[in-house]
């Protein structure tokens, strides 16, 4: 073999061709002996799945060259290397040259594994006797037999299923239940209408998501006919953990374990999930279930039983179900239950809605459906709330809270608790939270862009001088709280009604208490006045006889109420304090003080909640004064 | 003599989004993406993607986001099942194992265009890989990237090693 030197490997003159083999090693190869031969030398990058190096090579040099090369430097037999490049496999008799591999290119190298030894991978190794490349005669048959030659790629993969298939669905089933909050916020949702808030969006998304599956049927069964969804319900274990592994259905099984028995009988689970699969079995299982139920009531004392029934079975579900709303059980009607017994037990004490009221919104969520179509949205289920206070949210919050999209999505807000529990509490509402709190510039960005405050330069400013109050305040674990305190929310609601109230009884009031640094409430808010119901001071039937006793009682509450104002402005303007209802350790509201008086004013029929509190804090927690007051006027 | 087959490499690529991209990017983002593409390479009769999990491989077309928005021909290549297999396997324990999952640098879409070049040389079309790029350079896409970074997207189908 006659060797040469190598001319300069920086200029590629055409190189002479090699009579015989000789691996070119420019010497920057530490591992190797300096062998020169012919031809330009080129730089190779040799990758594996999990490393690559640059390999320098003679460019005329022949495949096995190169492996030879290769097995010197990735420490492997030549036997086991396997190259591939644009989608071939270098064979050894071929050249580099002959595939078109060149100075920089990526050559792919598989090593194959022997015996769970080398670079290649760790689990089962493949045997391949049969392929092409002829390079194979070293490879062990592992564990599996193997496959033909030219079998397409099932024979290949069988293995895998073979070994792993039960356990393996089990793995990525349990990973299923994310699917749901992704799909709902990327795709699978037809008529997603109405986005609102930029950060609020996602979370929205999913409830929208929920709350479509509810409302139409058929995308529910069209999700339950899809086989890997039919394959997870299947599956009895997994059925139940995923139900256990809600926390309100844990709760409601420490109560009642006749319900873990429940869970734990594998042949009642496989009837349930058979109903909710079919929702036609189900609305038949539910009209038995009534029919049942109604002959139970004929039978002498049947009724008491069934009664019993309810409230040890059914209204701890209920309970359990709406534990997220902090306290009422028996404010919300309907939605979950599939027989609409009304909840007895104890009187009512919420004030009934309020007839002269705004209207009520009229859009409640929908109720998940049943009972044991709760289990199939991983997603929790979402009771509707109706509004019992009446309370008109288009008159809520602060001034930047009246544009009608905020309106809506608070709105939206008050009728499900549910909605803000569960955008505040994922995980990932709380850093996109700090994100945006710590990059006011971005979350402004974000903001302006949304088409909601784009026609509106006006609220925009606002909102900008708000946003680090506002940021701050989301961070607030006690603002927190109060916003998923579906009662300080509406209290909340209630004294921008009395703001606004005063705005146009008393102008010049206001004036001086903007300073406490809530921008002018704009005058889209004074629409929303006269439907605001009856705050304190009742003027909406214009009537000219009340006016002169509602002066002097405007003039004598407004001390109080200035007080009153002063202080709800300094809570939102310090951003902290828990808001207007959360009866924070710094201020008390006159709603947390009177609160026992109000709640007996209210069950002496004083429906007017607001005026109530009026009266309250005129009287200064007097209550037989405040009903004097009251009802001198209000018309009865 | 050796054998050459020739095995077909097809890249199906899915709007995660089903339309709803195309629509609202322009005003979400401000810029117009025409959908939230997933892929997935298709070779050997089975679909491979890459996922939180790891590397998943199912019969194609049989994730839960039902038939691909499009499908690409990569062209062919003459690397065996076992090859291939074994190259996945070295993937899942090194680069794409589970685990190393990041939504806008290292997805599903890194997968794919790793094993097209392995398996063909070609890469896959730009407008695809660009995405994570294109999101970022938008303000509401730096907001939201917590909050997308921590939402799985899980088509389903089975680890090809068994590892969670």
């Amino acid at each position: 073999m006659t060797r040469k030197l190598t001319p300069d490997p920086s200029c590629s003159i055409g190189g002479v061709k090699m009579a015989d083999q000789g691996a070119a090693d420019p010497g920057n190869n530490n591992n190797n002996k300096p062998e020169a031969s012919e031809g330009t030398i080129i730089k190779v990058t040799v990758k594996t799945p999990k490393d690559k190096e640059e390999i320098a090579i003679a460019e005329d040099a022949s495949v096995t060259q190169f492996k030879e090369e290769i097995s010197r430097r990735f420490k492997a037999k030549q036997d086991q290397l396997v190259l591939i490049f644009a989608g071939k496999i270098l064979k050894d008799g071929d050249s580099l040259s002959q595939h078109g591999i060149k100075d920089g290119l990526t050559v792919h190298l598989v090593i194959k594994t022997a015996h769970k030894a080398g670079d290649g991978g760790s689990t089962s190794a493949s045997s391949s006797t049969s392929t092409q490349a002829g390079n194979t005669s070293t490879s062990s048959p592992g564990t599996i037999p193997p496959p033909t030659a030219g079998s397409t790629g099932p024979a290949g993969t069988t293995h895998t299923d073979a070994q792993h298939t039960d356990t393996t669905k089990m793995m990525c089933i349990n990973r299923r239940p994310p699917i749901w909050r992704p799909s709902a916020g990327f795709g699978d949702l037809a008529g997603l209408a109405g986005l609102g808030m930029g950060s609020a969006n996602f979370m929205e998304l999913q409830q929208q998501m929920q709350r479509q599956l509810m409302s139409n049927p058929e995308m529910l069964s069209q999700i339950m006919e899809n086989p890997l969804v039919q394959n997870m319900m299947s599956n009895p274990d997994l059925m139940r953990q995923m139900i256990m592994a809600n926390p309100q259905m844990q709760q409601l099984m420490e109560r009642n374990p006749e319900i873990s028995h429940m869970l734990n009988n594998p042949e009642l689970m496989r009837q349930t999930m058979e109903l909710a699969r079919n929702p036609a079995m189900m609305q038949e299982m539910m009209r038995n279930q009534d029919r049942a139920l109604s002959n139970l009531e004929s039978i002498p004392g049947g009724y008491n039983a069934l009664r019993r029934m309810y409230t040890d079975i059914q209204e701890p579900m209920f309970s359990a179900a709406r534990e997220q709303f902090g306290s009422n059980p028996f404010s919300a009607l309907g939605g979950t239950s599939d027989s609409g017994v009304q909840p007895s037990r104890t009187e009512n004490r919420e004030p009934l809605p309020n007839p002269w009221g705004p209207p009520n919104s009229s859009n409640p969520s929908e109720g998940g459906g049943g009972t044991t179509g709760s289990t199939s949205t991983p997603g929790g289920t979402n009771p509707s709330v109706s509004n019992p206070l009446g309370i008109n949210p288009g008159s809520l919050g602060n001034g930047m809270f009246n544009s009608p999209g905020m309106q809506s999505l608070l709105q939206q807000i008050s009728e499900n608790p549910q909605l803000m529990q569960n955008m505040l509490s994922a995980p990932y509402m709380r850093s996109m939270m700090q994100s945006l709190a710590q990059n006011p510039e971005l979350a402004s960005q974000v903001l302006m862009n949304n088409p909601l405050f784009a026609g509106n330069p006006q609220l925009q400013e606002q909102f900008r001088s708000q946003l680090p109050i506002f940021l701050q305040q989301m961070q607030n674990p006690e603002a927190l709280s109060v916003m998923t305190n579906p009662r300080a929310m509406q209290a909340l609601m209630q004294i921008q009604q009395g703001l606004q109230t005063l705005q146009t009884e008393a102008p010049g009031l206001m004036p001086s208490l903007m300073s406490g640094g809530v921008p002018g409430i704009p005058t889209g808010g004074v629409p929303g006045i006269p439907t605001g119901g009856v705050p304190g001071i009742p003027t909406a039937g214009g009537m000219p006889t009340e006016n002169p006793a509602s002066s002097p009682s405007s003039a004598g509450t407004n001390a109080a109420q200035q007080q009153l104002m002063q202080q709800m402005l300094q809570m939102f303007a310090g951003g902290g304090g828990g808001g207007g209802g959360g009866g924070s350790a710094t201020t008390q509201t006159p709603e947390v003080r009177f609160q026992s008086q109000l709640d007996q004013l209210s069950a002496m029929g004083f429906i007017n909640r607001e005026a109530n509190l009026q009266a309250l804090i005129a009287t200064g927690g007097d209550i037989n004064a405040a009903i004097e007051r009251l009802l001198g006027s209000q018309p009865s | 003599m050796d054998q050459t087959d020739s095995y077909p490499v097809k890249l199906y690529v899915y709007d995660l989004s089903k339309g709803m991209a195309r629509q609202m990017s322009p005003i979400m983002l401000g810029k117009q993406l025409d959908g939230i593409w997933h892929t997935a390479i298709v070779v050997h009769g089975q679909e491979y993607f890459f996922v939180r999990e790891g590397i998943n491989n199912c019969t194609p077309g049989d994730t839960h986001l039902g038939r691909p928005d499009s499908i690409l021909d990569l062209g062919t290549t003459e690397v065996s099942a076992e090859i291939f297999r074994e190259y996945l396997d070295s993937l899942a324990a090194s680069t794409y194992g589970s685990g190393t999952y990041k939504l806008f640098e290292h997805n599903c879409n890194a997968f794919s265009n790793d094993v097209a070049q392995f398996l063909t040389g070609q890469k896959i079309p730009s407008y695809i890989t660009d995405l994570p790029s294109e999101v970022l350079s938008t303000p509401f896409g730096q907001t939201l990237r917590p909050l997308l970074e921590s939402m799985a997207i899980n088509p389903g189908g089975n680890n090809i090693t068994g590892q969670r």
